[in-house]
Order: C-alpha cells, then sequence, then structure tokens
C-alpha cells in the first residue's frame, strides 16, 4: 500500500506544521512514512510544496511524490492549487482547496490579476477527479480568531470525507503532541472539519 | 520532543533530527556550530535539548571557529561534533586539513549538508565530496532518516577507532527528509576532558609533518579495509546490468525499479571516501553495463572507470551521459535513463504531463519569496534608494535581504558569499567614482564582515563605500539564531549582547545608527554619512518582525495592524508598487470592477512604515479583532 500527500500553500501559513501532523497519524497506524519539507528562501512568503508519504516499507522510499502521482492534494491557499497540477493526474488525484487567496505583490506589480475561483478550478479540472473548495481559513478566523485554524479545519474536512486514508483518532492524538499550546482550538478546529466532511460526504454534494 | 523518545519506539524525524539523534546515541558532549540551511536543524534541535541531556552546545561567530571548538573538545576526550552548510565547510576549511593530519583523541564527526538544486542557498551547487579527497578524511553518506541516525552514531564509532574527524555528507532531499525511524539506546555524554601534551601526535612542522602525512594516508587505508565491505551493500538482482549509487539517489533509484517492474543488482556506497577498490571491482566483474546515480559531481563514475580499467574493461558505464551534473535528481529524471538502459517503458510521458502543467499554469500570477510584511530591511531598503536612487551600485549579501535582488526593491547587484559585499565594493571603490553602497546583515557582520571594514580603515583609497548594517538581532534567514549581538546563547543563557557600532568604531569607521521603522531618522543619517569620505557605517537597527510578532503571541500580546482609509486613498500605488509589502492588497472589486487598496488584517505586522511613506496619509492603525 502507498499514499501520496501533497501539502501546498505560502510560507508563513503553518504548512510544515500540518505535515508534522498527518506525518504522525500515519506513524501512530504503523505506516511507514517519507515525505520532504522545502524551506529555505520559501519561508519568506514563497511557495512551499510538502509532501507526504506513508505505506509498506517496500513501496516507498523517495522523499518525493512522483510527477503525476498524488493520490491527494491540499492547497491551503487556492492559487498554489494550480501550480500543484505537476503532480496531479485525472484518473488519480483528487483537490481539496482552502478559498483563501494570499495574493502575491506581483499581481499587483506585473498587472497580472489574481485568478477567481472558478477560473482556479476551471484550470485544475484536467488533472482532477474531484475538487471540494472550503473556506477554511475564514472559518478559523471566524471560530478560532485566527486563520491558521483552517490548516486542521482542513485536514478535519479530508478524513470526514474520506479522502485520506487515517482514523480520526490517530489525528487527534497526533494534533496532541504536534500543536500542545493550541491543542484545545486545534482539536476543536478538527471536530469541526471532520463534522463539515461527513456532512458533505453524506449529501454527496461532489463539485 | 520525539528526538528524545524511548528506544526501541519508531518515530517520524526529519533527517536532520535524526542526526541529533545518531548523535546522542554516540553520547556527544559537545556541539558548536554557526547554522546553515539545509543543516540549521542541526543546531536547532541541539540547542532546544542540550541543556535537559546535559551537553554543551553552542552557537559560533562562524563555521571556522566552531570547527576549531569541537576540535579542541575532541583532543581533550570529549566527543564533538559541527555542522554546516556546504558554503560554511568552505569557511572552515582552513583550519581543517591539519586536524586530519593530527587526529583525536574522542570521536568528532563534521556534518555538512549540500544543497543541489539550490533550495536553500543562493552561490553555487558546489559537491563537498571533493574536500573528503583533499583533506583525507572518511565521509559517510546516509539516505534516509534511519541511516542518518545509524551512519552519524557509527561515524563518531570510527571517528574514535582510527582518531581521525569524519564527515557526515547528507543533501537537502536527506535533511529536510522525513522518515520512520527506529530509535536506540542514548548514551549519557561525557563533558568534560584534559588535553594531555602530545608532540608526536600535534606537532605538525617538518619533518614530523611527513610523519603524520604518512600516519593519515595509513589510516585511510585501513578505513577501507575494515569498513569497505562493511558499510557498502550489495542488493542482488537479475541480469549484467548493475546500478551503482549512493545518498538519496538510492532512494530513487528503489522506488524508480518497482514502478518499472525492474530488479538489477544494486551496489549502494556508504563509504564514499576512501571508496573500497575491492567492493567496486567485485560488483562490476561479471557486469555488462552499470548505470552510476550519483548527484552532482561524476565522483563515483570516475571511481569506476577506473577500476573498470583493470576489473572489466569492456563494462559499458553510463552516469553522466543520461543524467544532468547541476540540478537535483529525482524520480522524473531518474526513470527516463533507466527505460533508457533496460529498454523497458513506464508509459507516463513526463514531458507530456509537464507541457499540459504549462498551458494550466498560463499566465498565472507568480509568486516569489518576499521580505515578510512588515520587515525591517524594506523600511532600510526604501530609504537608500531614495537618498542613492537607481544608479548607485549596490553589493548584497546572505541572509533574508537577499531577497532585496527582486522586485521591486532590485538593491542586490551581485552576490558572492558571506561578507563578501564590502570587499567586492573596495576594489570598486578604489578603481571607479560610482556610488556604493554594501549591504550586510548582523549575524553576517559577526561572521565575516568585520576585516573587510577593518580594510577600509587601513587601505583608506579611492571613494569608499557605505556599508549599511541590517541589524534585526538575530540570524533570520535561517530559522532565527543568535548571534553575539543578540543578548542570549545557544543554550538560552542570557550574555551582553556586543553593539556593532562599537565594533564599527574599534575598526575605525564613522558610524550612525538608526531606528529601522523611521525613513525621516533612516533618511536623515544617509545623507550625513553620503558626504562623509573615509569608512563609513549605519547601522539599521529594527528587530525581525516575525520574531517580534511570535515574542508577541508568547506573552498574549496582540501587535498592532494598519488599516487603508478609503476616503482618502488616491490610488496612486506606492504603497503596493514601490513599497511592496505583502500585507497590502489591490484587488478589483466587484460589480463596478472598482480598484481597491486594502491591508490583509491576517498578515499585517504593524510596523507602520506604509503609515510614513503613504503621501496621502490615508493609512493609520487599527484594532485586529479577536487576534490572540
Ligand atoms: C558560509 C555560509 N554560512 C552560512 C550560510 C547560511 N546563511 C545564509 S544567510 C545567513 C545569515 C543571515 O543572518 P543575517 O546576516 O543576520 O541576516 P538576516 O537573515 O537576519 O536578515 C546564513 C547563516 C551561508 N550562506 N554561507
Ligand atoms: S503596517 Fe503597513 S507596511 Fe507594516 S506590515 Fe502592516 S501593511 Fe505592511
Ligand atoms: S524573517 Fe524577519 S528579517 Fe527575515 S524577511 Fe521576515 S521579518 Fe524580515
Amino acid at each position: 500500500m502507498k499514499f501520496d500527500v501533497m501539502l501546498t500553500g505560502v510560507g508563513g501559513e503553518g504548512v510544515l506544521t500540518t505535515q508534522v501532523m498527518i506525518a504522525r497519524a500515519a506513524n501512530i497506524e504503523g505506516h511507514y512514512v517519507r515525505g520532504v519539507q522545502l524551506h529555505g528562501l520559501a519561508q519568506r512568503g514563497g511557495v512551499i510544496p510538502t509532501f507526504i508519504r506513508f505505506g509498506s516499507e517496500k513501496e516507498v522510499s523517495s522523499p518525493g511524490i512522483m510527477q503525476a502521482n498524488a493520490d491527494l492534494i491540499l492547497a491551503f491557499e487556492a492559487l498554489e492549487a494550480v501550480r500543484a497540477t505537476y503532480y496531479a493526474r485525472k484518473e488519480k488525484t483528487t483537490f481539496v482547496i482552502n478559498d483563501y487567496p494570499l495574493v502575491p505583490i506581483y499581481a499587483s506589480l506585473f498587472n497580472i490579476p489574481y485568478p477567481t475561483m472558478s477560473e482556479i478550478v476551471r484550470r485544475i479540472k484536467p488533472f482532477a477527479k474531484q475538487i471540494h473548495v472550503f473556506r477554511t481559513s475564514h472559518l478559523g478566523r471566524e471560530k478560532f480568531g485566527s486563520a491558521i485554524f483552517g490548516n486542521t479545519i482542513l485536514v478535519g474536512i479530508v478524513t470526514g470525507l474520506g479522502l485520506l486514508p487515517l482514523k480520526a483518532d490517530s489525528l487527534r492524538e497526533a494534533i496532541k503532541v504536534t500543536a500542545p499550546r493550541e491543542m484545545e482550538n486545534n482539536i476543536k478546529a478538527f471536530e469541526l472539519g471532520l463534522q463539515l466532511g461527513k456532512e458533505k460526504r453524506s449529501a454527496r454534494r461532489v463539485t | 520532543m520525539d528526538v528524545l523518545e524511548e528506544p526501541g519506539k519508531k518515530v517520524v524525524l526529519l533527517g536532520n533530527e535524526a542526526i541529533v539523534r545518531g548523535a546522542l546515541e554516540a553520547g556527544v558532549g559537545f556541539v558548536a556550530a554557526y547554522p546553515g540551511t539545509p543543516s540549521s536543524e542541526v543546531p536547532m534541535t541541539f540547542s532546544r535539548i542540550a541543556k535537559k541531556v546535559g551537553l554543551y552546545f553552542e552557537y559560533s561567530s562562524n563555521e571556522k571557529v566552531a570547527f576549531e571548538a569541537a576540535t579542541g573538545a575532541a583532543w581533550s576526550g570529549v566527543r564533538a561534533m559541527t555542522s554546516q552548510k556546504h558554503f560554511g565547510l568552505n569557511v572552515a576549511a582552513d583550519s581543517i586539513p591539519p586536524v586530519a593530519y593530527t587526529g583525536v583523541r574522542a570521536g568528532f564527526v563534521v556534518m555538512v549538508a549540500d544543497d543541489p538544486s539550490a533550495w536553500s542557498s543562493a552561490q553555487t551547487e558546489q559537491d563537498t565530496r571533493y574536500y573528503a579527497r583533499m583533506f583525507k578524511m572518511p565521509m559517510l553518506e546516509p539516505s534516509n532518516p534511519q541511516e542518518c541516525l545509524d551512519y552519524t552514531k557509527l561515524a563518531f564509532d570510527i571517528s574514535e577507532e582510527f582518531e581521525i574527524p569524519v564527515f557526515l555528507r547528507t543533501t537537502t532531499k536527506i535533511t529536510h527528509s522525513i522518515g520512520t525511524v527506529r530509535l536506540g539506546e542514548m548514551k549519557k555524554p561525557k563533558i568534560r576532558g584534559r588535553f594531555q601534551k602530545d608532540p608526536d601526535k600535534y606537532y605538525n612542522l617538518k619533518p614530523h609533518l611527513q610523519v603524520l602525512h604518512e600516519r593519515v594516508n595509513e589510516k585511510l587505508k585501513q578505513i577501507e579495509e575494515k569498513y569497505g565491505q562493511k558499510l557498502n551493500t550489495v542488493f542482488p538482482g537479475e541480469g549484467k546490468i548493475g546500478i551503482i549509487t549512493s545518498g538519496v539517489s538510492f532512494e530513487y533509484a528503489k522506488e524508480a525499479l518497482l514502478e518499472l517492474g525492474l530488479k538489477p543488482p544494486i551496489a549502494k556506497i556508504v563509504l564514499t571516501h576512501p571508496i573500497s577498490k575491492s567492493f567496486v571491482s567485485n560488483f562490476i566483474k561479471d557486469k555488462e553495463a552499470v548505470l552510476v546515480l550519483e548527484e552532482l559531481e561524476p565522483i563515483l563514475e570516475n571511481f569506476v572507470e577506473q577500476i573498470a580499467k583493470e576489473a572489466n574493461p569492456n563494462l559499458v558505464i553510463h552516469g553522466k551521459d543520461l543524467l544532468p551534473k547541476s540540478d537535483e535528481y529525482n524520480l522524473e529524471r531518474v526513470i527516463p535513463a533507466l527505460e533508457k538502459i533496460f529498454g523497458k517503458k513506464l508509459g507516463i510521458d513526463f514531458n507530456d504531463h509537464k507541457k499540459k502543467v504549462d498551458s494550466a499554469s498560463k499566465n498565472l500570477t507568480p509568486r516569489k519569496p518576499v521580505l515578510c510584511p512588515g520587515c525591517p530591511h524594506r523600511s532600510t531598503f526604501y530609504a537608500v534608494k531614495k537618498v542613492f536612487g537607481d544608479e548607485a551600485i549596490y553589493a548584497g549579501d546572505i541572509g533574508c535581504y537577499i531577497l532585496g535582488a527582486l522586485d521591486p526593491i532590485n538593491m542586490q547587484d551581485f552576490i558572492v558569499s558571506m561578507g563578501a559585499g564590502i570587499g567586492v565594493s573596495h576594489g570598486i571603490g578604489i578603481v571607479s567614482d560610482q556610488d556604493v553602497v554594501a549591504f550586510v546583515g548582523d549575524s553576517t557582520f559577526f561572521h565575516a564582515a568585520m576585516p573587510a571594514i577593518l580594510n577600509y580603515r587601513f587601505n583608506n583609497a579611492g571613494k569608499t563605500p557605505l556599508v549599511v548594517v541590517l541589524d534585526n538581532a538575530i540570524t533570520a534567514m535561517t530559522g532565527h539564531q543568535p548571534h553575539p549581538g543578540s543578548g542570549f546563547t545557544g543554550m538560552g543563557e542570557k550574555v551582553e549582547p556586543v553593539k556593532i557600532e562599537d565594533v564599527v568604531r574599534a575598526l575605525g569607521a564613522e558610524v550612525k545608527v538608526s531606528n529601522a521603522f523611521s525613513q525621516k531618522q533612516l533618511i536623515q543619517a544617509l545623507q550625513e554619512l553620503k558626504s562623509i569620505k573615509g569608512p563609513k557605517v549605519l547601522v539599521s537597527r529594527g528587530g525581525c518582525r516575525l520574531l517580534t510578532r511570535r515574542q508577541f503571541h508568547a506573552k498574549g500580546l496582540a501587535i498592532p495592524i494598519f488599516q487603508i482609509d478609503q476616503e482618502k486613498c488616491t490610488k496612486c500605488g506606492i504603497c503596493t508598487n514601490d513599497f511592496a509589502c505583502p500585507a497590502i492588497v489591490k484587488a478589483t472589486v466587484e460589480p463596478r470592477g472598482e480598484t481597491v487598496y486594502s491591508i490583509n488584517p491576517d498578515i499585517c505586522l504593524g510596523c507602520a512604515v506604509c503609515m510614513q511613506i503613504c503621501p496621502e496619509g490615508a493609512i493609520h492603525i487599527a484594532k485586529r479583532e479577536g487576534e490572540k
């Protein structure tokens, strides 16, 4: 068994913490885990493509995912979902996008406007089995006082939707060790996401 | 923390964390390092746990000093370690070979991280494996976090057994990769020792120098004999074509072969210096062809070529004929090379997919790294450009301010190495009449800039450049490590911070200090300094804003945020196009298609500089709702 998750977003959004969270949950379930974080310059508002791979030790060894081979792509920033298509293909990849634009300074500097959400979805479609869009950063700010909780909400959503083959309990346990300072809110954020995911799953409303 | 988990447990660690755990299992007692990504999490992890574990850790002022300190400990019988990125090894390089000759008493591991593809560097893609050959030191190369742990531990043993410092060489996709790691027993560190005088060991003047030189040659020979077979592995397989590989390339080879359904024999080399001749020759002697998979330089490949002359002259050797010498490898690069050699297809057209991706991303708003919202460097750059204009030459350096190389700042005309902007500017100032401004960070100032400023004073000729020290009180770029001006050490002890202006005065230059967040102060200081002849330095002081925010959060305080008054805003675009704080967003608002400038409250870090540069006075402080 092998499952390839890609997280993408912008430096400072908490993508790396989310990677550690999911990796720990996979470890709790006894999977062999690989992955890579790419920081450095990217910490300063650049793109952070991040991978988590889990499954059997025999099948998983490269730290990065092969082109066109991600099972699941979580985009914490909407625009970056488009650049992640490099790792996606129609038969295999599900996109879950946080509708939260962090407009790069180049939008105004070079006059290349930030695309609308429907434009983003249109560009991704040829590479996606399914596309789900949520506004988790807004929800995070609204419910827990900071957009950063949107990440944990999103992880809850994909778990609820059944898109991340890990148990909710493993993720709860991973959250506790990964974010001890903000544990309470993170657990609440996860439960909220889980609920939203389950509801959407039962309603079978797939965009 | 996972690094300190119980033995026997399986945890997920970053390669750099696994290296720390390996060192702890080897009982390391002394660690000194200067940060450099992709090695930075090694010292950062040590810094976090040193007190708890009871070992000594320091952030040294540069890599050379760190290496020397660790040498002193290893010479005195305490297991020691130093870590750095590839360029750091260039800085330490002067002190390393004599220590390889004299040898050590306790185990001494020199960890170095290369950065193929330059994920965390500018400058070059140097391959430090050459250093092992030049300096006559053994080199071990892990492939994944588990091996990071195992081989760090083993490197200490080899070092102590043969009394020689040992390199542990990694690359970004190893140190920054995560992986499942099984933990072993930690050893209580020995932290006290004694230096014993021993001319036979340390006296490296002629003719004893040649004795030491022969000794190190002999040690390498013995290491090759003892560990050449033990450390390198052959994974048996089918057919007459073999793979020879090391480091992260092994991980790619393994997975790529599985994808392609191929099972050729693989020789994995962990001890990449000295490479075992018998190991390689045994592997290649019955093969028709081999593919050597290694990133950057064809070091293994050249070695195989040399051995093949005797062991198997008809062997066809592939490597850099199919794969690049620059950039990094990955599955998409390795698979086509295997496809060619084995004549088997995976059925994915990587190029075709790439074309489709490019067309889907056409005209997409680009995103590049930028200085954080509220960064003091942006404010300093803005003021310097106001005073010196577009024509002045702006010497760059390597810190967060390297991002000043990008639009719209464009004030890093060249970047050589840490501290080099000041040195290069000296030459430009002497042969030309151009205005030159050399930027340098505070950590970089202590690391490498002081001799260059001293040289301005000593050889006070031509038009002396203005040095601008961007003093944000921390080594920000590599993850906020303290330096001599920060006021605390790697062990978290408070110390009196060294003031850069005091050092500059002692070096013999004029100095002015300005608040980095005050455009008025900056411009006044810059104008005054501009008219001064001779060595001159502006210290632009303002804390790293990202760190300030963290400190605010830790104290439960809210950082102030700013807002644009839509009534007053004339949409001139200065705040986005010239100043370019990423928190300020220009957007078109439907339904009327009106352009609106606003500040994103999630990312504004409240530096108040946009308020100063807005010609309409349209920006003012706002209250952040629900701020935690
Ligand atoms: C010889 C060498 N060592 C380490 C590094 C890694 N590195 C890049 S920038 C930097 C220091 C940045 O600190 P500072 O000068 O204070 O600037 P800041 O990032 O805080 O703005 C370091 C250590 C390097 N590029 N070269
Ligand atoms: S105060 Fe202005 S310049 Fe400073 S971070 Fe906020 S928006 Fe950016
Ligand atoms: S980390 Fe600090 S110094 Fe670096 S860009 Fe951000 S605010 Fe500026």
